[in-house]
């Protein structure tokens, strides 16, 4: 008797081992093959970008540039330079910087926005992106996100 | 194994056997790393400048380099560099804009973020002025049209500009791509320093470091960065490697003069006193390349090499001293005569004069034969120290001494017509026991001075001492030479050139050589061809 | 109302009659006792490795880009980016050259067991079908990733059927798309690849297996006649276990040798090693041995005799054993020169 089910035990083991085995193996060939259809994601680079030297943009002025079709504005301010996008976070239009209003001025929707780039007024929801600024020796840089090249990215 | 249970057990083992090796593939999947091309933003004024010069296809290779460069990446578009305030010297209007462009962007442009760099370059030899310090002579020697693509394209690296800024970057970074890779590879320091009068990329080429990069190095990727105290990257050094690179403990430098202990390019080889301010004194540069050299090397082997290549330097001198001697002279008693124009003088005794025999070999003692001779010890480059070097400078030493003979001096004919050998040694000698790639047996039997002195160990003792106490050598290398000094048999091998063992092996191959001349005996040595001499019929 | 009686009435079918027809023909099938041993049970190989393939030439279709800007940039981008990328491709490539590794050993067991006699020459007509349909697959396959070795392959290869008499050049026209390798022939490759080859194979393979089991599996001389197991569990564990290893096998071999990119094609220069797959060896050494006219008809017979060698076979002799000497004789030779073959193109 006890023989016995010693002997069911060890088959039951026995099965549970291998359909386990064969399950999880077959388990770890479906997930890599589904893995396989979601493209990694990319870890964010980023890289320095210079947009101005620091005598050039006098305190209480901006400078404009662009990088790539979209502006940028460097503003130099009390507290030092502050790199803004030039596009609105309402609905993507290119705002202008009013030197004598000290604001920016979205023409699409009458966005406002001040020379730290927060909302005064208009339909704007967030206040206008900013890039990490760096002053190294007499240039200041922007962080800027490395894009690749290629029909992948 | 066809039971029905065996096959059980067979999906069991072969499911575990496909677990393990998902699961080695997965861990590769983790190792992939990627790397790819930034994209470049370019923005306004650049892209302005491309548009124009593409369309008027002027230097537009100069913009597919510089989209390969980090420059573009990084924001630093065409005016950051190229541009000019009205007044600049090199200032002028675009053809077809209104935009003021430099023509020529300086090291102080370039100095706008790279300043450090620009600040050791300009405290570096490359940056000195000595060959227009010293050009008076050969400029009569010369003319304008012919170093205008000679020496003057070459010096450019130490050009002085209407801004008072000095250098030219682009010598070794090619613009406009600024490529790492390109300005370490041997070939951007071998633009210049190449040919006869400094030979440093053929004897790089002759080294074991240069022949290991011409094996490898076309694998290697040569556009890494060294500042931030890393192991070199590559398995053998290239020139910046030991003279500007960085390592674990140095940092990189353009200052090329920042590592090297002595002149050896100068009339004599002496201890560098260059900007010892900032750099220190010759042992502190030392200390820096010997930093380098440890990146791979044990002391026990750079410190012995370099020994002996300082001693050729001083060697170098004393051979110099017996040029001197003669030029100076047969200058003096009217011999020969220095060139002269309106009252100033065009030649000098000890350093050139290309119209008479003994300033001409003086010259090439020095200016050719004689760098090779020192900078071939230096780099590891035998046949520059040997053939290119010390047999040349011989015979010019002899072909002097031989012209001063025949010019009537009696001290010059003693010498030509003794048939002592001694004659060959008309100054003082250095040594140093042995080399630092092992020890010789049978090598140190044969020298001349060995066998022809007594006395000769303790005449370099002497030599080496006082050389020591002037502090042309440090302590360090001087215990070094002692320990060697004390043990001279062993170094030299003296102790082992009559063991059995050596004496079998050296018997061997005399041997083998009488086989060679009886060959070389009965094959021509003894012909005598029936058809006679054509001039006297025997 | 249970979800069987909610499934009866959607789809009317008489359930116990289902499993019945179900049970005898896959649960029960008969068979026979030889084929418990390993070297007789392993038909199923290629069928196994084609299910793998259309697996995994679904999941490579994903990213795959057959135009000749992309091809290359796409096959590496499987490779190199996408993630477990080298592995899928890995398995693909692999799994066709297993595949015609399999099929050249299940075709010499089937040859040397004289399967293919009275009445089931038709099933090795169909059979020699399906091999030349799979070479095909490989070919065009191979071609897609569009390095230079595939695309002069390909060049070679559709040049090769120009000398096909009266029909070739319009054949070579289809092949390419036009007289020259241009994106016309690598859309082409690539819908044969995936469309017609798969569909024309699944047909044949279907009629292979339904003449199979009509006739049942042949049982080779030498073993006791009219015994048989039941498929269920004994085949089909074995089934299971020539899965996994595969699998393994193949994961294994995608990571010690996994397949190259190779150099982008480039239609200006001829590498200069050029050779095609190993299991075209033997035709294209013996190709290149003759005049490729007597090449091309030498090969064109060969073909005809190996297909309907069930045929031609009792013409040779009235009695069994000279015909079994016959066939041995002839399969020998041509084992021996196959192999002759292929390794002497491997070797130069």
């Amino acid at each position: 008797m006890i023989n016995e089910e010693n002997q069911k035990r060890r088959s039951f083991l026995k099965n549970f081992g291998i359909i386990g085995a064969l399950l999880i193996a077959v388990g770890l060939f479906f997930r890599d093959l589904w893995l396989y259809l979601y493209p990694p994601k990319r870890k964010k680079k980023f890289h320095k970008y210079l947009v101005a030297k620091l005598n050039s943009v006098p305190l209480g002025k901006a400078k404009e540039i662009t990088l790539g079709n979209d502006p940028v504005f460097v503003v130099h301010l009390d507290q030092g330079y502050r790199v803004f996008s030039g596009i609105c976070t309402h609905l993507g239009c290119h705002v202008r910087w009013e030197e004598e209003k000290q604001r920016f001025f979205c023409p699409c929707h009458k966005g406002v926005y001040d020379k730290t780039g927060k909302v005064i007024s208009g339909p704007p929801p967030r206040p206008l992106d900013q890039f990490k600024v760096e002053e190294d020796k007499n240039l200041v840089y922007i962080y800027v996100e490395t894009k690749t090249r290629g029909p992948w990215s | 194994m066809d039971t029905v249970k065996g096959q059980q057990w067979l999906i069991g083992i072969f499911s575990t056997l496909l677990i393990v090796i998902l699961i080695i593939v997965a861990g590769m999947e983790m190792k992939k790393s990627e790397s790819t091309k930034p994209e470049i933003e370019i923005d306004k004024t650049t892209a302005q400048c491309i548009t124009c010069h593409e369309d008027k296809g002027i230097a537009v290779k100069q913009i597919d380099a510089w989209k390969e460069s980090k420059h573009a990446v990084m924001g630093i578009g065409c005016y950051e560099c190229h541009e000019a305030k009205k007044g600049d010297f090199d200032a002028f209007t675009c053809t077809g804009s209104n935009i003021l462009v430099a023509r020529h962007p300086t090291p102080k442009d370039c100095g706008k973020c790279h300043e450090q760099q620009v600040k050791e370059f300009a405290n570096s030899k490359h940056a000195h002025q000595f060959w227009l310090l010293k050009n008076g002579d050969r400029a009569a020697f010369e003319f304008p049209m012919a170093t205008r693509h000679g020496c003057e394209e070459c010096h450019q690296i130490g050009n002085i500009w209407p801004d008072g800024s000095v250098g030219e970057c682009d010598a070794c970074h090619a613009k406009h791509s600024f490529s790492l890779s390109v300005a370490r590879q041997p070939e951007t320091c071998g633009e210049c320093h190449v040919g006869p009068d400094h030979p440093q990329i053929e004897e790089y080429i002759e080294s074991k470091h240069g022949n290991i990069f011409k094996a490898k190095g076309k694998n290697w990727d040569m556009g890494y960065s060294t500042t931030n105290h890393e192991q070199i990257p590559i398995e053998a050094p290239v020139c910046v490697t030991c003279h500007m690179d960085g390592n674990k403990t140095q940092p990189m430098t353009h200052n090329v003069s920042a590592r090297l202990a002595t002149e050896s390019q100068a009339p004599w080889s002496f201890r560098t006193v260059w900007d010892q301010e900032h750099l220190g004194d010759w042992k502190k540069k030392r200390e820096r390349m010997e930093e380098i050299c440890a990146s791979c090397h044990a002391p026990d082997f750079y410190k012995m090499y370099f020994l002996n290549a300082d001693m050729v330097n001083l060697q170098y001198d004393e051979i110099r001293r017996a040029f001197v001697h003669w030029t100076t002279k047969l200058t003096k008693n009217g011999t020969i005569k220095r060139l002269k124009y309106k009252g100033k003088y065009w030649s000098n005794p000890v350093l050139n004069g290309w119209d008479e025999l003994p300033e001409h070999e003086m010259y090439y003692g020095w200016h050719h034969e004689g760098r090779r001779f020192r900078m071939g010890a230096e780099m590891m480059a035998a046949d520059y120290t040997q053939w290119h070097g010390i047999w040349e400078i011989q015979e010019d030493l002899t072909e002097l001494i031989k012209w001063a003979a025949e010019h009537g001096d009696a001290e010059a004919k003693k010498i030509v017509n003794t048939n002592d050998p001694r004659k060959f040694i008309t100054y003082a000698l250095y040594d140093v026991p042995g080399t630092e790639w092992g020890i010789p047996t049978k090598t140190n039997t044969t020298p001349f001075v060995y066998q022809a002195f007594p006395d000769y160990w303790d005449r370099i003792y002497k030599n080496v001492e006082t050389v020591y106490k002037r502090g042309l050598i440090s302590e360090d290398q001087w215990n070094l030479w002692l320990k060697r000094y004390k043990n001279r048999d062993y170094y030299l091998g003296l102790k082992y050139a009559n063991s059995p063992q050596v004496d079998s092996t050296w018997n061997f191959y005399k041997k083998r050589n009488d086989i060679d001349f009886k060959a070389m005996k009965e094959q021509v040595i003894d012909l005598v061809l029936p058809g006679k001499n054509f001039y006297n019929n025997k | 109302m249970s979800v069987k009686a909610w499934l009866k009435e959607r789809f009317p079918i008489d359930y116990d009659k289902f499993i019945e027809i179900n049970e005898n023909i896959f649960i029960k099938e008969p068979i026979p006792i030889h084929m418990k041993k390993w070297w007789y049970c392993m038909g199923a190989t290629p069928l196994i490795l084609f299910t793998l393939q259309v697996l995994t030439g679904i999941f490579l279709a994903f990213y795959f880009v057959p135009s000749p800007e992309m091809a290359y940039e796409s096959v590496r981008h499987i490779t190199q980016d996408v993630r477990f990328g080298f592995w899928v491709r890995g398995l693909h490539r692999w799994g066709a050259n297993l595949m015609i590794l399999s099929l050249f050993l299940h075709i010499t067991r089937v040859y040397f067991t004289r399967s293919y006699q009275k009445p089931r020459e038709i099933n090795w007509i169909l059979g020699v079908i399906l091999f030349g349909l799979a070479l095909t697959f490989s070919f065009t396959g191979y071609s897609l990733t569009y390095n230079q070795l595939s695309y002069w392959a390909v060049t070679v290869g559709t040049n090769l059927i120009k000398s096909v008499p009266i029909i070739g050049h319009s054949l070579l026209v289809f092949m390419r798309g036009g007289e020259e390798v241009t994106a016309n022939t690598l859309t082409r490759f690539y819908m044969l690849h995936v469309w017609f080859l798969p569909l024309f194979l699944v047909f044949f393979l279907v009629l292979h297996i339904i003449v199979l089991r009509l006739h049942g599996v042949s049982e080779p001389e030498g073993f006791p006649k009219g015994k048989y197991f039941p498929f269920y569990p004994h085949h089909f564990y074995k089934i299971i276990i020539a899965t996994l290893f595969l699998l393994a096998v193949m994961s294994a071999l995608s990571i010690i040798l996994p397949p190259g990119i190779g150099l982008p094609a480039d239609p200006t220069t001829t590498p200069f090693h050029i050779k095609p797959e190993w299991y075209f060896y033997p035709t294209y050494r013996f190709l290149r041995m003759v005049p490729l006219k007597v090449g091309i008809y030498v090969t064109a017979a060969f073909l005809i005799a190996f297909t309907f060698w069930p045929f031609i076979e009792p013409l040779l002799s009235k009695k069994n054993s000279v015909r079994r000497n016959i066939s041995y004789g002839v399969g020998a030779l041509t084992l021996i020169i196959t192999l002759a073959l292929t390794i002497w193109e491997s070797l130069t």
